[in-house]
């Protein structure tokens, strides 16, 4: 069992050293935690054996600059430095080394389909960092809004943080234009994609998702597009369209966006760009 | 209102540097009018940009440059420094309350950038072109560089009055030979890149095969690819085809594109023999 002195002492420690690292937040969830939600196979255990705790970090996505931005290609690649990451491995770094106990990046990447091997959304709302919302079910901090997340699997032992006890999502601006005209920011801006109720209670009573529509949007640069323009020109026969096709914009953007380079992650925004929730960091001079 | 602190420089600085960057300065949104072409200037990226924060490092070491070619080819730097880039915009938003956007490094189309990041270091007189091309550093020669866009009032540097380039030897190697060690080494007569000259003491460039140089420069990069898999599809020969997608040049050219980010640029050869190029400390 935990003391309780040490027990905040090495929480607030190994916090500290993501935030110092570049993660906006940080949080704590039970590995147990993960039984009750993901199916076998995506638990921490499933990952690393004694698996006690999953340290998740929040980190931000672009700029208030970027949203700004008028020119829809600049936000497609650019804004992110994904420090979440790193600081997700200077805590893990600092387990092993400091409290002597095993640590390993979560992993968060699909290895078929759109399956992660495990979720950091779920990871994230265990941790007590943010509640899923209306936009494309995306995991919203109720200060920062839109943060991207990475996680941490160790057998150390830490205390949790509990999940919100009141959702990020809706706003109450989204609670009140729903009132008056039956939809919210998010939902009007992508009916294609999204649809949902919000309860009298002002809380999500019904949400739906079509995630392959979005995935085609929202990442029109990428793997996807670059298996997609592969496959076209593959079944090319006229040598001359193949090398207009395999020189072109559209595949050359596709290989920057596999590179290394962090280009064209993700081009489609909407349903973030019109969420008010985290919104007062994007309002500068 | 965001009320920016008088010592806003220097903090930028700090944080550049201790973020890896070794030099930092500032150029006037304003001035990339005169310039750059409309679409591709701070403002058209960020509207009210008022100042444009440049940073210059990551470049290869001293010691990269006394290794090989082959070994100089895998040495990839560049990423570096646009971690920098994207820090000073958050930096500058969380501290100081002015909007801050990271300017792209990648390309809008073809080989054009969105906004160009060689101009971008000259404006804030970080360096000035040489006649091999790159902006140059005083102190520290050919580096990196990265920039952010930001409607925040900051002071702003000039574009500096003398250049690095020529260098003191190179004036003396024109005045003995009619050419300087970066347009003998890649002439665009002769096969290569580079046509210039010195005029009062000043580089000129006449000519730049962008698209020569870059299949030199890139050999390994996404061009390479692209070759690849056209040359393998337009190959009847089955076991040809899997000798094309097997071999080395296939292989490093998916290193290339990668994360691990080596075999980036593999022709240095205009900077090698550049004596502004390396900065001013000799090293044992």
């Amino acid at each position: 069992m935990l003391n309780a002195m040490s027990a905040t002492t090495r929480e607030e420690e190994i916090k500290a050293v993501g935030r110092r690292a570049g993660a906006r937040v940080v949080g704590i969830a039970a590995a147990s935690a993960f039984d009750a939600h993901a199916p076998e196979g995506h638990r921490p255990a499933d990952m690393l054996p004694g698996a006690k705790a999953v340290v998740v970090a929040g980190g931000d996505g672009p700029t208030a600059g970027a949203w700004r931005c008028p020119d829809n290609r600049v936000m497609e690649i650019t804004g992110y430095d994904l420090r979440e990451n790193v600081a997700v491995h200077a805590m893990a770094d600092h387990i092993e080394r400091e409290w002597r106990h095993y640590a390993i990046q979560a992993p968060a990447l699909p290895v078929h389909g759109h399956a992660p091997p495990m979720s950091m959304m779920l990871a994230a709302e265990l941790a007590g960092l943010g509640t899923r919302s209306f936009a494309a079910h995306i995991i919203l901090n109720p200060e920062y809004g839109l943060l991207y997340y990475a996680a941490l699997i160790t057998t150390l032992e830490l205390a949790p943080d509990p999940p919100l006890d009141r959702p990020a999502c809706p706003h109450p601006g989204c609670v009140a234009m729903y009132k008056r005209i039956g939809t919210t920011p998010c939902l009007r801006v992508c009916p294609a994609c999204l649809s949902g109720r919000v309860s009298s209670e002002g809380r999500i009573e019904e949400s739906t998702y079509n995630r392959e529509r979005c995935h085609s949007r929202a990442q029109t640069y990428g793997i996807g597009s670059f298996q997609k323009a592969l496959l076209d020109i593959v079944n090319e026969d006229d040598p001359a369209q193949r090398h207009a096709k395999i020189h072109g914009d559209f595949f050359t953007k596709s290989l920057q966006a596999i590179g290394f380079y962090r280009d064209s992650i993700a081009q489609c925004f909407e349903c973030m760009r019109v969420c008010p929730v985290g919104r007062k960091y994007r309002k500068l001079e | 209102m965001a009320h920016l602190p008088e010592d806003a420089r220097h903090r930028l600085r700090d944080v550049a540097l201790k973020a890896g960057a070794v030099v930092c300065g500032v150029a006037d949104a304003a001035a990339f009018e005169k310039h750059a072409p409309a679409g591709h200037r701070p403002a058209d990226f960020l509207p009210g940009a008022r100042a444009v924060i440049v940073v210059g490092g990551a470049a290869p070491r001293a010691g990269d440059w006394q290794a090989s070619p082959w070994v100089l080819q895998t040495m990839g730097t560049t990423e570096r420094i646009q971690g920098v880039g994207r820090r000073l915009a958050q930096y500058v938003e969380a501290e100081f309350g002015y909007y801050a956007l990271y300017l792209p490094p990648g390309t809008e189309s073809g080989s054009n950038p969105f906004v160009s990041l060689m101009l971008a270091a000259e404006l804030a007189g970080l360096g000035s072109r040489s006649l091999a091309g790159p902006v140059l550093n005083r102190e520290h020669g050919f580096l990196y560089w990265s920039a952010v866009a930001t409607t925040a009032p900051l002071p702003v540097d000039g574009p500096e009055d003398e250049g690095a380039c020529p260098a003191p030897a190179c004036r003396q190697m024109w005045e003995r030979e009619r050419t300087t060690p970066c347009l003998s080494v890649c002439p665009i007569d002769g096969g290569g890149c580079l046509g210039g000259e010195l005029v009062n003491g000043r580089p000129v460039r006449h000519s730049y095969d962008r698209d020569r140089c870059a299949t030199r420069v890139h050999t390994h990069w996404i061009g390479g690819f692209q070759q690849v898999l056209e040359a393998t599809l337009n190959e009847p020969d089955r076991e040809k085809r899997k000798m094309m997608l097997y071999g080395d040049y296939f292989t490093r050219t998916l290193w290339a594109l990668t994360y691990s980010s080596t075999n980036m640029a593999q022709c240095f050869e205009c900077l090698r023999v550049c004596p502004a190029a390396h900065g001013l400390r000799p090293l044992e």
